[in-house]
């Protein structure tokens, strides 16, 4: 039996209520789905969040799933969406923070200092991931904008044509290509200044 | 030195599903541009470096929501399927016997269940029980008649009792209003004897009156 049909399967007992098909359903794709949110994320917490809301999605929107594409495709659509969604969520409490802290901080702080600091910004909700390997990947994707990062992970590790990406995201397919090329100049000048390539 | 065509063609050639002759042109480009061929080899080995990503096991996480864990909970047979389907499952095994003409019968051999209106009943025994069923057919006809009779003969006792009982009480009812009426006759013949005699003693009252009166008037007179 194909995977896809073993996928059908599961999918149907699912939707009859079966917690144990659905449990094995989740365990085929939580794998990619955990990794494709820890490196978006940049940190466990945040990651294990995401995969959750995406999971709930899947399992809301299960009914509606036609077989009309693979439900790995299906599932990492909601997975995109989710992760647009959380991190329009985590930005706005972002600067609410640092409106305030700003506020809190206009006497204290040197502007020249700021400027002096010209090693890259990187994402404060980034922690070390455990892996060495691992660990410097998310501290190379920390530098990427969202938009970036999200473009570097549809198309490198989802392997989406820039086609894809555009239907995907609703932009250009140029727009897809330009921001990738931009993503990967900044990673190259980044491992150039660490010597690393 | 830079090249106007650098972006296009790294992320061209990075496209996996480029075409034979577009792959042709890239590479024909690359060998005539230093620049190029340099930024593709950067981004290469950019994209190899972010695809030494080891999969990172998942940690313990509740994997069943909550409103499949409630409808995952074993169900009880009766609770599923007891009362909810009961009265259509009888409906349907009723319409079903109604359908296939379905007869139970007891026979000295135990009980017989058939289909399609046949009981595995002979003719001698279908005779058998025609004779049985004619004989208490008039059995019920002369006991008919004789409850009848019976009854008859019952309403007329009762009849006559009723008159017996009726003219009883008419002809006491009868001596009753009689002696009645005497007694109120003879109370009124005393009443009327008072009072002639109430009236008899008035005038003779009245007359001694009248007779002092003229005693007294004669008096007067002589005595003037």
């Amino acid at each position: 039996m194909s995977l896809r049909d073993q996928d059908e399967l599961l999918i149907d007992d699912a939707l009859k209520g079966s917690a144990r098909a659905w449990e094995r359903l989740v365990k085929r794709y939580e794998l990619q789905v955990y990794n494709f949110s820890l490196r978006l994320m940049g940190n466990q917490t945040d990651a294990l969040d995401l995969m959750q809301e995406v999971f709930i999605g899947v399992f809301r929107n299960l009914h509606r799933f036609r077989g009309e594409s693979l439900f790995t495709t299906w599932v990492f659509r909601i997975a995109h969406n989710k992760a647009v969604d959380m991190n329009r969520r985590r930005r706005l409490f972002n600067e609410k923070d640092l409106y305030w802290q700003q506020d809190a901080d206009d006497d204290e702080v040197d502007p020249f200092e700021q400027l002096s600091d010209t090693r890259p910004q990187q994402d404060p909700a980034f922690e070390l991931v455990e892996e060495r390997g691992n660990k410097e990947i998310s501290r190379y994707l920390a530098v990427l904008s969202w938009d970036q990062r999200l473009i570097v992970e549809l198309k490198l590790f989802q392997s989406h044509t820039f086609e894809e990406i555009a239907e995907l995201q609703d932009i250009p397919a140029n727009t897809a290509k330009t921001r990738f090329y931009s993503a990967l100049k900044k990673l190259k000048g980044l491992m150039e200044q660490e010597h690393d390539m | 030195m830079t090249c106007k065509k650098t972006e296009l063609l790294v992320v061209e050639y990075l496209e996996a599903d480029m075409s034979a002759g577009q792959r042709l042109i890239l590479e024909r480009h690359l060998r005539d541009c230093a620049h190029c061929r340099q930024e593709l080899s950067a981004a290469q080995r950019t994209q190899a470096r972010l695809r030494h990503w080891q999969d990172e096991p998942v940690p313990q996480w509740n994997r069943i929501p909550e409103s499949l864990q409630q409808a995952g909970k074993p169900r009880q047979w009766s609770g599923l399927f007891g009362w909810q389907w009961a009265p259509l499952s009888v409906s349907f095994l009723l319409a079903l016997a109604v359908l296939f003409n379905v007869q139970v019968s007891s026979t000295p051999n135990g009980i017989v269940v058939a289909f399609g209106g046949s009981a595995g009943i002979d003719e001698a025994e279908l005779a058998e029980y025609l004779t049985r069923l004619e004989q208490q057919e008039e059995q019920l006809q002369a006991l008919t008649v004789r409850m009848e009779e019976r009854q008859d003969a019952a309403n007329g006792r009762l009849l006559e009792s009723v008159l017996t009982q009726f003219g009883e009480t008419t002809s006491r009812s009868l001596e009753q209003v009689i002696a009645y009426v005497e007694e109120q006759r003879q109370q009124d013949l005393q009443l009327l004897q008072s009072s002639y005699q109430q009236l008899a003693d008035s005038d003779f009252q009245t007359i001694r009156s009248v007779q002092e009166l003229a005693t007294y008037v004669q008096y007067q007179a002589g005595s003037r």
